[in-house]
């Protein structure tokens, strides 16, 4: 234990020297434009060989590190016996082998698989001063992976850029998988997708709670659409605001303390800001135009929303304190769905043309718009990892719907979505 | 059936006693007269008049009326449409709430919910609100039109229950609507 808590120690202060020396190389904010050859040596058995095991992990990790943009990998058809040796410490790898493909980064790993349990022992180095940049042993079960794998990617983007990666974090979204509508969850790849409503009835546009294993999220089960709330892992749901009309686009706070949601009881879609139990706090908007689609500044100080108050569809700023209005966007005939970075430094948004949709970002003064998505299909319901670094989208073609990730620049598009499910409105978990 | 074939005979009568006694002009009230008169002659011709003598059971009148109201009214509401992105009312859709609002006021006991429903471009979030103000635009009218508020529920469903999932024009225009189901 004590030697364990020496390693960690060593482990944090070597990180932080190194995160220090590389954090000034690396933009985060601007991946792909600089990347970092990296080599990832298969995973060496410590006892009886699992190939599937060390497979699943080296394609989990590959895919993760691939989505950050940060890396370029180093062919494995040219690794040296380096990447079959077992030796894992710093003094037994041959860096010159490593140095001589070309690797700047070196992943090593081994694992051991006894009965269910599963044991990974994971090195990042850099090949140029030949230092450990992370070291993490995991320990679990056979069927945690994929969770292992998502868990170092993490770890690598911490090491290389000084910030956590989002790998180990989930996405919620709705799905017609099973006919109707209802609230799924997944991982950040799409991987084990898990259905958390049976309501048979319309689910819609889920968010999570920033501070609990917690979803919120529109359903008429009763008939109306009502905002619902529900524990993750309890499975346990209740009613959080049942006013007559609607009830819907809740956005929990940065702080976790209150919502922001569209309510109509008064005959008009406006925007209210409700306690976790459900009281309304405060009426935000007044006025006779559509007020829909709130999404919080990291500050919790303002919310982007959507209103036609000025004809079409536009995204406009309320102060949460003054309640004093600002418009965001200009351009185009119909922009919705904003959603605030966790940066704060943009807020991303769809806009209507030619009978689609394309995401789009903007700065919160409204300058250096750019577009994000080309192509086929509508592309809408941008939302941001938890780190700022990606999107998560839904893309319609031909009428049917899936999930999409890429990142903050719009680069490294792919999809997540189970090939032939429909699903839509994905949402991304903070840090899980 | 003799019964209600010899009820049928005397509304007959009774009717065109009323239409003869309301119309002085002799040129409209031609036709039905004629009419009445062979049917009942058609009927039941050796029928004595005494046997006719039965007392009217107006309040059945009045429900099988009433009831047929309802009929109609329960299959008559028709939908009506929107342009992309409004929720005011059309010259057409003004029409067809005007006959829908004629058989609402005809059957009392009905009560329904008014619709709002969108074509599938706009954001989900938008559709929502924008259907409810389809729903309460329609609602609005009738009520301008004489029938009663509390008769009338409104519920927006956005883009989620399109009546034609193709993606062109005319399933969109099919799909911007308000559109009546009954309540109870």
């Amino acid at each position: 234990m004590k030697t364990f808590q020496t390693f960690l120690i060593l482990v944090s202060g070597l990180f932080f020297l190194s995160s220090q020396a590389l954090a000034v190389k690396i933009e985060i904010s601007a991946p792909g434009e600089q990347t970092i050859p990296l080599a990832i040596a298969p995973l060496q058995p410590l006892a009886a060989p699992v190939p599937e095991i060390a497979k699943e992990f080296q394609q989990v990790l590959e895919n993760d590190l691939d989505l950050s943009g940060l890396f370029d990998p180093v062919d494995p058809a040219a690794f040296l016996d380096d990447a079959r040796r077992l030796g894992l410490r710093s003094s037994e790898v041959d860096f010159a082998q490593w140095r001589l493909l070309g690797a700047e980064s070196l992943i090593k790993g081994a694992y051991r698989v006894e009965g269910e349990k599963l044991t990974i022992e994971l090195r990042l180095y850099d090949v140029i001063t030949r230092r450990l940049l992370t070291g993490r042993r995991y320990v679990g079960k056979l069927k945690d992976v994929r969770r292992i794998a998502h868990g170092f990617a993490d770890q690598v983007l911490l090491s290389t850029t000084g910030e956590l990666g989002p790998f180990s974090s989930k996405i919620a979204f709705i799905s017609k998988r099973s006919g109707r509508k209802e609230l799924y969850l997944m991982d950040v790849d799409g991987h084990n997708p898990q259905r958390l409503t049976n309501h048979q009835s319309i689910v819609l546009n889920p968010d999570f709670s920033p501070t609990r294993k917690e979803l919120i999220f529109t359903s008429y089960d009763k008939g109306n659409p009502d905002l619902y709330r529900k524990e993750i892992y309890t499975g346990r749901e209740s009613r959080l605001s049942m006013k007559e009309g609607l009830n819907i686009g809740g956005r929990y706070s940065p702080d976790g303390r209150e919502l922001a949601l569209t309510l109509s009881k008064d005959g008009n879609s406006e925007l209210y800001l409700l306690g976790t139990d459900g009281t309304i706090h405060k009426r935000l908007t007044n006025h006779y135009g559509i007020d829909v689609d709130p999404s919080w500044s990291p500050d919790g100080h303002k919310i982007a929303f959507v209103s036609d108050r000025r004809g079409n569809p536009n995204v406009f700023i309320i102060d949460v304190h003054n309640e004093e209005v600002r418009r965001l966007t200009f351009e185009g005939k119909y922009n919705a769905t904003p959603a605030w970075s966790p940066k704060g430094d943009r807020i991303a948004f769809a806009r209507l043309e030619n009978n689609r949709f394309d995401i789009y970002t903007i700065r919160p003064d409204g300058s250096d718009e750019r577009r994000l998505t080309f192509g086929a299909g509508s592309k809408e319901h941008p939302r941001w990892s938890s780190d700022g670094r990606f999107l998560v989208y839904s893309l319609e073609e031909q009428g049917k719907k899936s999930v999409h990730v890429m990142r903050a620049d719009g680069t490294g598009n792919r999809k997540i979505s189970t090939p032939g499910s429909d699903d839509s409105h994905p949402a991304w978990s903070g840090r899980w | 059936m003799q019964k209600s074939m010899k009820c049928l005979v005397l509304m007959f009568l009774l009717l065109s006693l009323m239409i003869s006694g309301c119309a002085k002009k002799p040129v409209a009230t031609d036709e039905p007269l004629v009419e009445v008169e062979e049917t009942t002659v058609v009927v039941d011709p050796e029928q004595p008049m005494a046997v006719v003598e039965e007392p009217i059971d107006e309040a059945a009148l009045a429900r099988e009326a009433a009831e047929a109201a309802e009929q109609r009214a329960k299959s008559g509401l028709e939908r009506i449409h929107f342009e992309f992105d409004q929720y005011v009312l059309t010259d057409g859709a003004k029409q067809t709430l005007a006959d829908n609002a004629a058989l609402l006021k005809a059957a009392p006991n009905v009560e329904v919910q008014i619709e709002g429903h969108c074509d599938e471009r706009g954001s989900d979030e938008y559709n929502l609100a924008l259907g409810e103000k389809r729903a309460l635009a329609t609602k609005n009218y009738l009520v301008s039109l004489g029938v009663p508020a509390s008769r009338m529920s409104t519920i927006s469903y956005g883009e989620e229950l399109p009546l034609d999932f193709a993606q062109t024009e005319e399933a969109w225009a099919k799909n911007r609507r308000a559109e009546f189901k009954i309540r109870r």
